[in-house]
């Protein structure tokens, strides 16, 4: 094809007790779209921010544009055209998205900002590639797909000719998603080069010309996107055949353990979110709730957790009313809950692994007696779950902000789910997360309904509400449009539901 | 209903626009220089300890060389001094920041008074005519009263201050080393990843608030006072801090939390000499330091549960 680009080889990065990336190994020409995929943990984000400068790596040279360094700054990335769309935003939430976007690179006139040059830059891009963004608002107002815009624009602001996009759209609707994909095939068009790092393998196998495997911070193969297959990918990835897909296991099923009466929830926004939801989940059965992101899926297990007000109807628990009372109360009345946002609400960042695993059942024996915890003991019971949950790395040592997006998640699901509570709330469980640790999680939500758990699994992922629900109620702008059983949903049928044709089934 | 009249018209008068002026500036300075750091994420606690180094710098330079001028110089260099150590051992040692500000602190008291025997064989306090204060501001108004009373008779800091406090909003909000700034404060990720230095922009800040700390000990012991006294701030300091958290970190808002300060400051010096029990009087500041950082608390923690859960 054409010109070598990027050309990064023996890179070596460690972190205490953690080799991230060794002899990691990548390559990228111009104007092609280059994915990088591999399990949690593959050390993926680490090589990528090597690149970009954020990280010094011990051994290894990168070579850009026919220069080699052994290592590069920030300052120097950017200067050299680099751009990165990090995993976790790097967006200041109380400044406007112009002033994000022109952060570090500000046209002025004296020692002032112009506004009218900055705008006219931020529309030109705008226009050319189709980011359509507010830039007035400020961060902290805007959906997160727009935020993405706004990352995508500010690398393109800086000059970048080279874009590495940290796992774009695990936080993206697929509406979302596919006009992504629309900006990325534009931009490429308009002569830029790509890294996509992605765990979701039909994206990649879509957009990709070229496709690099890796595992354990190493480097395990680079591929032609055309001439590679799903389950070549998954295999390469993580070492071993995986199994995904499939149908709800049959399981008896109990009596009513969480029933939801005419619920009236507030938003952000709006004053009343969730519009009359009504739903009851029985044990040892799996109840999907499906829906485009944003038509009140956040609110209902919010308001179900006990993290945000009810105003009108019941929520009701193991026969007791539980609506509005604190969280810590209702999970004593058998709910476990894994919430959407593992970095705000599922972990203490700042915690250890074990502390944070721990975090539910530190209060009772046999963690602590007589409200003196007992660390041996947390330990030991850290290490059960790390071990067969497969945490990696493994150690109940580590501070939770260390861990990759998937291996954080998988703490959450050890937690909530080997606590064996009676209801199971599962908000987007498998976000972010590698298709090995997916198979795990899935696993887990219907090893808890054998086990007679009644689980309630918020998804915007269809094909895992289609493979582990047993019902599957549709949401859509605050009200439950339909609910279908398993056998005779498919993703048409959900589909028209999710966009609010077709009323009642 | 006479009587209260006339008690409330010696309270409430054109003078106490004045004395609410001039008790606001000390802290001014300490929370402008505050709200620069805070913008940075550092809490500058030792701003009280930087005021009162400064404050005997000035009185013993100003004493000995006979010119304010020099006191003044004297005491920037020392409050940037102090300043530099701090920051030197928050960023670079890697020190908590709020122990090493009342470590400052500490010394600040401990060091001044030792130097204020050695220097000048006193304890307590030192004031001599040789002391050359700050110039005051005086214009006519034709003997105007009013006038008179609300603007004439200005120590030179005092509207000096009310002057930096629309320039530090301007460099804050409007220009780009202000955008640069509030991005370290705020996220320092997205300002590391804009390119930006943030240790070396925490050390800046740190530096230019031992400026505004060392004309606040400055404006104090040669403007406010003409004299040194252990202890002289008195907690203005961290009157300044409260304010700015009073401000969110805000200029415009730290100044009103400054006159809030200076206000009841001044009120109470009124009752006092209406009759009021003194020790009822000596505590109003620092209840109005709990009520205003309370306000400012509950001003922040609205703030957050609206916006939280949006990315
Ligand atoms: N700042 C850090 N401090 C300590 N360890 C880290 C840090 N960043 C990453 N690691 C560790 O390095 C390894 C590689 O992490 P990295 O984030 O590169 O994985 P990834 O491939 O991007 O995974 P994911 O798909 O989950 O985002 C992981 O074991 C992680 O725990
Ligand atoms: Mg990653």
């Amino acid at each position: 094809m054409s010109r070598i680009l990027i050309e990064m080889k023996g890179i070596c990065k460690e972190f205490p007790g953690v080799k991230a990336v060794q002899d990691g190994l990548f390559s990228l020409e111009e104007g092609e779209i280059h994915s990088l995929i591999g399990e949690n943990g593959a050390g993926k984000s680490t090589l990528m921010k090597v690149l970009y400068g954020m990280y010094v790596p011990e051994e290894g040279s990168i070579a850009v544009k026919g220069e080699t360094y052994p290592s590069l700054t920030p300052k120097q990335a950017i200067g050299l055209g680099i751009g990165m769309v990090h995993q976790e935003f790097m967006l200041v939430r109380e400044m406007t998205v112009l002033e994000n976007i022109i952060l570090g690179f500000e046209p002025r006139r004296g020692g002032r900002i112009d506004r009218r040059a900055a705008l006219e830059k931020i529309e030109y891009y705008a226009d050319t590639y189709g980011l359509r963004v507010h830039p007035d608002k400020k961060v902290e107002e805007i959906s997160v797909g727009e935020a993405q815009r706004v990352e995508i624009i500010k690398t393109l602001y800086r000059g970048a000719e080279i874009l590495v996009l940290d796992e774009p759209t695990a936080v993206l609707t697929p509406q979302e998603a596919e006009q992504l994909f629309c900006i990325l095939r534009s931009m490429k068009e308009g002569g830029k080069s790509i890294v996509f790092i992605s765990h979701k393998l039909q994206e990649v196998l879509a957009i990709s010309d070229r496709i690099t495997v890796m595992r354990g911070g190493k480097h395990i193969a680079t591929v032609a996107g055309s001439s590679t297959s799903a389950p070549e990918l998954a295999r390469l990835m993580v070492g071993r055949e995986v199994f995904l897909g499939g149908s709800p296991v049959p399981a008896a099923k109990g009596d009513v353990a969480l029933s939801v009466e005419n619920i009236f929830v507030p938003g952000e926004k709006e004053l009343s979110k969730l519009r009359g939801v009504s739903f009851s989940v029985r044990k040892g059965e799996i109840l999907g709730i499906a829906g485009v992101n944003g038509n009140g899926q956040s609110e209902l297990a919010e308001a179900i957790a006990g993290l945000r007000q009810v105003q009108r109807g019941r929520v009701v628990l193991g026969g007791a009313e539980v609506q509005n009372m604190p969280p810590r109360r209702i999970r004593e009345h058998g709910l476990s809950h894994i919430p959407e946002d593992r970095n705000q609400r599922g972990l203490d960042r700042f915690s250890d692994v074990k502390e944070n695993l721990a975090a539910c059942s530190v209060s009772e024996p046999p963690l602590s007696s007589l409200g003196v915890i007992r660390w041996g003991k947390v330990r030991e019971f850290a290490e059960g779950l790390i071990r067969s949950y497969d945490i990696r790395p493994a150690g109940a040592d580590i501070e939770a902000s260390g861990l990759s997006g998937g291996n954080a998640q998988k703490v959450v699901v050890a937690r909530e789910v080997s606590r064996k509570a009676e209801v199971l709330l599962a908000s987007q469980p498998t976000r972010g997360v590698d298709i090995g640790s997916i198979e795990t999680i899935r696993n887990e939500l219907n090893r808890a309904k054998e086990a007679g758990a009644a689980v309630v699994l918020i998804s915007s992922d269809l094909e895992e509400i289609l493979s582990l629900s047993d019902r599957i109620a549709v949401m859509f702008e605050g009200r439950i449009t339909g609910e279908v059983d398993s056998s005779e949903a498919d993703e048409e049928k959900l589909g028209l539901l999710m966009t609010g044709g077709g009323t009642h089934v | 209903m006479d009587g209260l009249n006339e008690i409330l018209s010696l309270v409430f008068n054109a003078t106490l626009v004045r004395s609410t002026i001039r008790a606001a500036t000390p802290i001014l300075y300490a929370t402008l220089a505050c709200v620069l750091t805070q913008q940075a994420n550092i809490l500058n606690i030792g701003i009280e300890g930087i005021m009162i180094f400064a404050a005997f710098a000035a009185v013993t330079t100003s004493y000995f060389a006979g010119s304010w001028v020099l006191g003044l110089l004297a005491a920037i260099i020392t409050g940037v001094v102090v300043a530099a150590f701090m920051a030197f051992a928050h960023l670079k040692a890697k020190a908590d920041i709020f122990v090493v500000g009342m470590g400052v602190n500490m010394l600040a008291i401990a060091m001044t008074r030792f130097l204020l025997q050695r220097t000048f064989g006193v304890s307590g306090s030192f004031h001599h005519n040789d002391i050359v204060p700050m110039p005051r501001l005086n214009f006519d108004f034709g003997g105007n009263a009013l006038l008179d009373t609300l603007f004439n008779d200005y120590s030179l800091f005092e509207p000096v201050g009310i002057v930096l406090v629309f320039v530090l909003a301007f460099i804050l909000y409007k220009t780009v080393w202000g955008l640069r700034l509030r991005s370290v404060g705020l996220n320092p990720l997205a300002a590391e990843t804009a390119g930006i230095n943030v240790t070396f922009r925490k050390f800046e800040v740190m530096l230019y608030s031992g400026v505004l700390g060392g004309i606040a000990g400055a404006h104090l012991s040669l403007g406010y006072s003409r004299m040194f006294v252990e202890n002289m701030t008195n907690g203005r300091g961290f009157m300044g801090v409260a304010a700015m958290f009073f401000g969110g970190a805000n200029p415009f808002w730290g100044w009103i939390g400054c006159l809030i300060f200076g206000f009841a400051d001044s009120l109470g010096s009124r009752l006092q000499s209406l009759g009021l029990p003194s020790q009822f009087i000596l505590m109003i500041p620092y209840v109005v330091t709990v009520v205003v950082l309370t306000l400012a608390m509950m001003r922040k923690k609205r703030a957050e549960t609206a916006r939280k859960s949006a990315i």
